[in-house]
């Protein structure tokens, strides 16, 4: 998913569930944030390196794919865009390597959503926002897993996109929708940009090696899988020559009722929250121009979705400014950054890392790194998770004593 | 990382160490023994490939390629074990290749994060000059053996000390329920 959806549709999500204009702004930012947090940008205004939430291409490119590079690289992207679907899937095939791999595909409703959910229950807007993001890309980014793998994320020549058959859209008989099948052309440059018109999309190039990092996530699949008005099959390398069809416009509508269900979670409105469960009823005024904006064929539906948004609210949505907070958190001094809108966007990603890799780690899952209790060793834990964990357990028990 | 891993790590980094100390304490015939230890990484890439494809990309579509692959690395490192006189030669085109790709992504990487204002520029801009310097040594030194055997021991003992820094590392995330 894109900006569109992350920022300008999680507003309208977080507005239909309840929130006021400026904390539905803190959440949209979040989640959108989540796509800008890099070590690069970190490095900017001294936040702790361990925050990181994405990689830029190059950062991909410069990065070790040796043992360390390849969990830091898993931690980032099955935490924030690919949570992994089902950690003990039973499978019947490969050797124990392979079944790590497998475990690790992402997909909606799964354990470890309810996880990410419950784990910004009572927390910063900065938290509500991040949780959305990785909520929205379960829908998204399904059957591709947060890892380089070619056995899992590769896909090959069998690639066609379906496209809404124009003159007739529906079969009179079934009433179903009529799609033209495309073959999808994959270029590799990535300077080059998708052309929907003509069937030209950016993938990644095929590596030989199982853990290149071209084998990340939907990389080999290129941005398909973020556009919501995007239709199409393919032969995923998991799923022995079965084929998938993925249908964006309907996932991504179900992201959109989901989101708005967890969101009144959050607020309360709910006692726990569940899987498989949207809010169709309070998305369902809207329903008709949502779809609209989620078929339109075009890379960004921002101006649709903002639209949206500000007839909702009846305030202006401001365009998303990556820096908006940065000045905000380097100017800060000592503990007085943990407060910052920054510092809470850093602390609830540090939570959320810390959560899915402790759960990968404790399905037997090396993919990620370890996983170690604070009070069990602090020597072997990475420097930035202490500093969270100790601010983390003194705001606990200055909660306790008030 | 599991203490074998850096337990292995470390002992890696040493035989690394150990074998650019060789190599710069006696250059003579050294191109021939890289060439050999290029042949060895090439069968041991083969024999790596053909596990590869039996514990994971026979359930991988289109993993049959996987196997063949492996195959010709195989007959590629055995090829190359046969070309001890050419040996010079392809020492030169696997440093000419190596530094390029390095320096290019370095200095890219500086670019990038010179643009997003990041302090880290500096160093991807000097690994990038190094790497170019490198790769400019290496053509200038073509014909010279005892040379080449100098740039590829300096890189040698380079991965090695990475290796062997990445044992000591911090790893594993803390997680409190």
């Amino acid at each position: 998913m894109q900006i569109d959806f992350h920022y300008y549709a999680t507003y309208c999500a977080a507005y239909l569930a309840g929130y006021s204009h400026e904390e539905c702004l803190a959440i949209c930012y979040s989640a959108q944030f989540v796509d800008c947090c890099t070590r690069t940008l970190l490095s900017t205004i001294n936040g702790p390196d361990s925050a990181a939430t994405t990689q830029l291409k190059l950062e991909m490119m410069d990065a070790r794919t040796d043992i360390l590079g390849l969990q830091d690289i898993t931690r980032i992207w099955a935490s924030f865009h690919f949570l992994p679907r089902d950690l003990h899937a039973d499978i019947k095939k490969g050797a124990h390597v392979y079944k790590e791999k497998y475990r690790m595909i992402c997909g909606p409703n799964g354990d470890l959503l309810v996880k990410t959910v419950n784990l910004a229950k009572e927390k910063s807007l900065q938290a509500v926002g991040l949780a959305m993001h990785v909520l929205a890309d379960t829908w998204a980014h399904q059957y591709f897993a947060g890892t380089p793998s070619q056995v899992i994320n590769n896909t090959d020549y069998w690639f066609y996109e379906l496209i809404p058959d124009e003159e007739n859209p529906t079969d009179p008989e079934t009433g179903s929708k009529n799609f033209t099948e495309r073959r999808v052309t994959f270029r590799h440059n990535p300077v080059e940009k998708d052309d929907p018109e003509k069937g030209l999309y950016v993938g990644t190039i095929y590596q030989l090696q199982e853990s290149s990092v071209m084998g990340l996530g939907h990389g080999r699949a290129g941005h398909l899988p973020d556009y919501s008005f995007m239709r199409y099959k393919y032969l995923p390398a998991w799923n022995d020559y079965k084929e998938i069809i993925k249908d964006n416009p309907s996932d991504y509508y179900k992201a959109f009722c989901q989101m708005v269900y967890a969101m009144k979670y959050l607020r309360g409105e709910y006692e726990t929250f569940e899987t498989e469960r949207y809010d169709t009823k309070a998305v369902s005024p809207y329903e008709e121009e949502i779809r609209a904006i989620l078929e339109k064929r075009q890379l960004d539906s921002s101006a649709e979705w903002k639209a949206l948004g500000e007839r909702l609210s009846g305030e202006e949505i401001p365009d998303f400014d990556e820096k908006r907070y940065c000045g905000e958190y380097a100017d800060a001094k000592g503990e007085d950054k943990v407060s910052t809108f920054l510092g809470n966007f850093f602390s609830a990603a540090l939570a959320q890392k810390g959560m899915v890799t402790d759960q990968i780690f404790k399905s037997g899952n090396l993919l990620a790194g370890y996983s170690v209790e604070y009070r069990k060793s602090k020597l072997l834990g990475i420097r930035d998770f202490i500093l969270f964990v100790e601010q983390e357990l003194k705001k606990r028990r200055s909660e306790a004593q008030s | 990382m599991s203490r074998f891993q850096r337990i292995q790590n470390i002992v890696i980094g040493v035989g690394m160490l150990l074998a650019a100390g060789c190599l710069i304490v006696e250059p003579e015939d050294g191109c021939v023994y890289i060439l050999l230890l290029l042949a060895a990484s090439l069968l041991i890439r083969g024999v790596s490939q053909l596990i590869y494809y039996f514990t994971m990309a026979r359930c991988m579509v289109g993993g049959k390629l996987i196997l063949f692959i492996g195959a010709a690395f195989l007959d590629i490192g055995l090829f190359t074990l046969s070309l001890a006189n050419e040996s010079g030669f392809f020492v030169t085109l696997y440093l000419i290749g190596f530094h390029a790709f390095a320096g290019a992504v370095n200095i890219l990487r500086s670019l990038e994060a010179m643009r997003y204002k990041s302090v880290h520029w500096k160093s991807n801009m000097l690994q990038g000059i190094v790497s170019i310097l490198m790769l400019v040594a290496s053509l200038f030194f073509a014909k010279d053996e005892t040379m080449l055997v100098y740039l590829y021991s300096i890189g040698l003992i380079y991965s090695a000390c990475v290796r062997i820094a990445s044992a000591f590392k911090r790893s594993a995330v803390v997680f409190i329920q």
